[in-house]
């Protein structure tokens, strides 16, 4: 699991500065990678199955309420690395800033795939986005 | 049937708040401070007691050479050419430094908790017990009958001959002029020293070699006769003289560390044996280039943890690696402090790499006072790579037992005109190899102490 985020995060360079290393790839990585998985279907679940099935709200399921979701889930993921840099004590870098837009940009893939997935059990938004 | 929004969110960001913490958390993160601080305490106090916590800081030391050591010896030369070193008091009251060192070191001695048993002597012909007093009154007031001259070789027979014990030292003070017969005995006075401290064929000896100089007030009896026998109303130099540390190795090394650490660098060691010191790379004190803690627990960052591998993920000519070597050598004699000593001394042997020593430098005020773990060191190497092998290669850090230097610069081949010559000792540095042939293999010459690195590519 490990290697799986690291290939993921090193997408984009190896981290910097190249000291902190052992500590982004064995802990920030797998933090983030998992919280961001966790995160995005946390909200999705919410959005599909607490909004739009349990709690049976019928004027929250347009496609600017799920794009509202998309977002926050983003946000979420970037302020995540942020205070997980900070909670790691690794040395301040822009690459930490790269890293969270990394994690912002997989959050919304992350969000977006678990929505394709799981619109259909939904009652009020099985068809949002599309 | 609509509720508050609100609560109906609840449990979804309950959900949410429950996942936060992370499953790759640091538990030790706070305990990383608590440590460091305590590891901090620990320096301090060695600092201020070196004495008593630098022995029993040594890993390899076996349990029953913990704990101070049996007995010291002390012998004081009286002979005849000691005596201007401690002149009799006279009106003017004037005394030589060799008078207040001694004085000094004998009450240091005498004081010490670092040894059980403390005995005197004082050396004419042979031995003769004296007390902790009567020593010292010869010192401050002056040899009462001088013996006739000793011979150097005849001392040490006998100390390593008779007074040799485990766990105790014998420690020399004399000024180690050694008059061989004539002059074509000369070549002979390395054997000479050999053969007295191998008479008894002790196989753990050591020897710790101190030289101090003092103003001197008297007769002075070169050892090479051939301007005068003597020189009276001696001398408008300094001479020197020694205090000689003899015993096992293990012994030796702990009376160094405990009475005489403050001794001046004009010192030497044969046959001690020290550990390793404590050390670890740095990963972020003037680190430069693409490099990290190869080891696999590195990411835990343990408080007090030392690291010895470097992972490196680039380098070349134009991009070249520096890292940090942090050692305290806090537990070795002051000499291997001297940054002379380790700038010409320290060495590194890798294979398929152009590592250099880029620096050698001391703790400072800055190093000391920092949260991180160069706190915990006294001396820094910084090391340059640009070229590595294709795999994991050992990387050893290396002090080399090399003379000091002081040793050729105090020795004189004729001190028959002391005066013009200065504060030199005839033949020193014959004696000390004589020392040398007992103490040490010739032909495979130990190392103060060595530090594995290993150099390796990233994964």
């Amino acid at each position: 699991m490990q290697s799986f985020f690291r290939f993921l995060y090193e997408l984009i360079g190896t981290p910097q500065p190249p000291a902190d290393t052992p500590v982004y790839r064995q802990i920030v990585f797998p933090n983030i990678g998992l919280l961001n998985l966790g995160i995005s279907l946390a909200l999705v679940l919410i959005f599909y199955y607490v909004i739009n099935k349990a709690m049976g709200v019928a004027t929250f399921n347009k496609l600017r309420h799920w794009t509202l979701f998309l977002v926050l889930n983003a946000l979420v993921a970037f302020i995540v690395v942020v205070w997980q840099a900070k909670a790691q004590q690794v040395t301040d870098h822009s690459y930490i800033y790269w890293l969270a837009t990394l994690n912002a940009v997989y959050g919304l893939l992350f969000y977006f795939l678990f929505s394709v997935i799981l619109r259909k059990g939904s009652t009020n938004a099985s068809t949002t986005p599309f | 049937m609509q509720r508050p929004l609100s609560s109906q969110l609840l449990p979804g960001l309950l959900a949410v708040a429950l996942l936060l913490p992370g499953c790759y958390s640091r538990d030790d993160l706070k305990s990383d401070a608590g440590t460091t601080k305590a590891a901090e305490t620990t320096e301090t106090s060695a600092d201020k007691a070196p004495a008593a916590s630098s022995p029993d800081a040594e890993p390899s030391s076996a349990a029953a050479t913990t704990g101070p050591l049996k007995q010291v010896n002390v012998f004081l030369e009286v002979s005849g050419s000691m005596e201007g070193f401690m002149p009799k008091t006279g009106a003017d009251a004037q005394n030589t430094r060799f008078q207040q060192h001694i004085v000094q070191f004998l009450s240091d001695v005498n004081r010490s908790a670092s040894a059980q048993r403390k005995t005197f002597y004082r050396i004419k012909e042979k031995p003769y017990r004296d007390s902790y007093q009567q020593l010292e009154t010869t010192v401050r007031e002056g040899i009462r009958e001088p013996a006739s001259s000793t011979s150097i070789p005849a001392i040490l027979d006998t100390l390593v001959s008779h007074y040799y014990q485990p766990n105790a030292v014998n420690v020399l003070i004399s000024d180690f002029i050694y008059a061989p017969r004539n002059a074509g005995a000369v070549p002979y006075i390395k054997t000479d020293i050999t053969d007295a401290l191998n008479a008894a064929g002790r196989s753990d000896l050591a020897v710790s070699v101190y030289g101090h100089t003092s103003d001197f007030k008297g007769a002075f009896y070169p050892a090479m006769k051939t301007a005068a026998k003597r020189i009276n109303r001696c001398c408008d130099t300094d001479i020197p003289y020694y205090i000689w540390v003899i015993g096992p190795a293990d012994a030796v090394r702990r009376f160094d560390a405990a009475l005489l650490k403050k001794a001046p660098n004009e010192q030497a060691h044969f046959g001690v044996k020290y550990s390793a010191p404590a050390s670890s790379l740095l990963n972020k004190f003037q680190n430069q280039g693409a490099w990290y803690y190869g080891e696999k627990d590195a990411s835990k960052r343990t408080a007090g943890a030392s690291y010895h591998t470097v992972a490196v993920s680039e380098v070349s000519a134009q991009q070249p690696i520096e890292f940090v070597l942090g050692m305290n050598l806090q537990p070795l004699p002051t000499l291997y402090h001297d940054l002379g000593y380790l700038k010409s001394n320290l060495q590194l042997v890798g294979q398929d790499t152009d590592a250099k020593v880029v620096s050698v430098f001391g703790a400072t005020d800055q190093t000391r006072a920092s949260s991180g773990p160069e706190a915990q060191y006294t001396h820094f190497v910084k090391i340059r790579v640009t070229k590595m092998g294709k795999a994991a290669r050992p990387l050893q850090v290396i002090l080399q037992d090399k003379r000091p230097m002081w040793i050729t610069q105090w020795t004189t081949k004729n001190d028959s005109n002391i005066n013009q010559v200065g504060a030199k000792t005839f033949a020193l540095s014959s004696l000390v190899d004589g020392v040398a042939a007992v103490t040490t293999d010739e032909q495979d010459q130990a190392p103060i102490f060595q530090i594995p690195l290993t150099l390796q590519p990233a994964d």
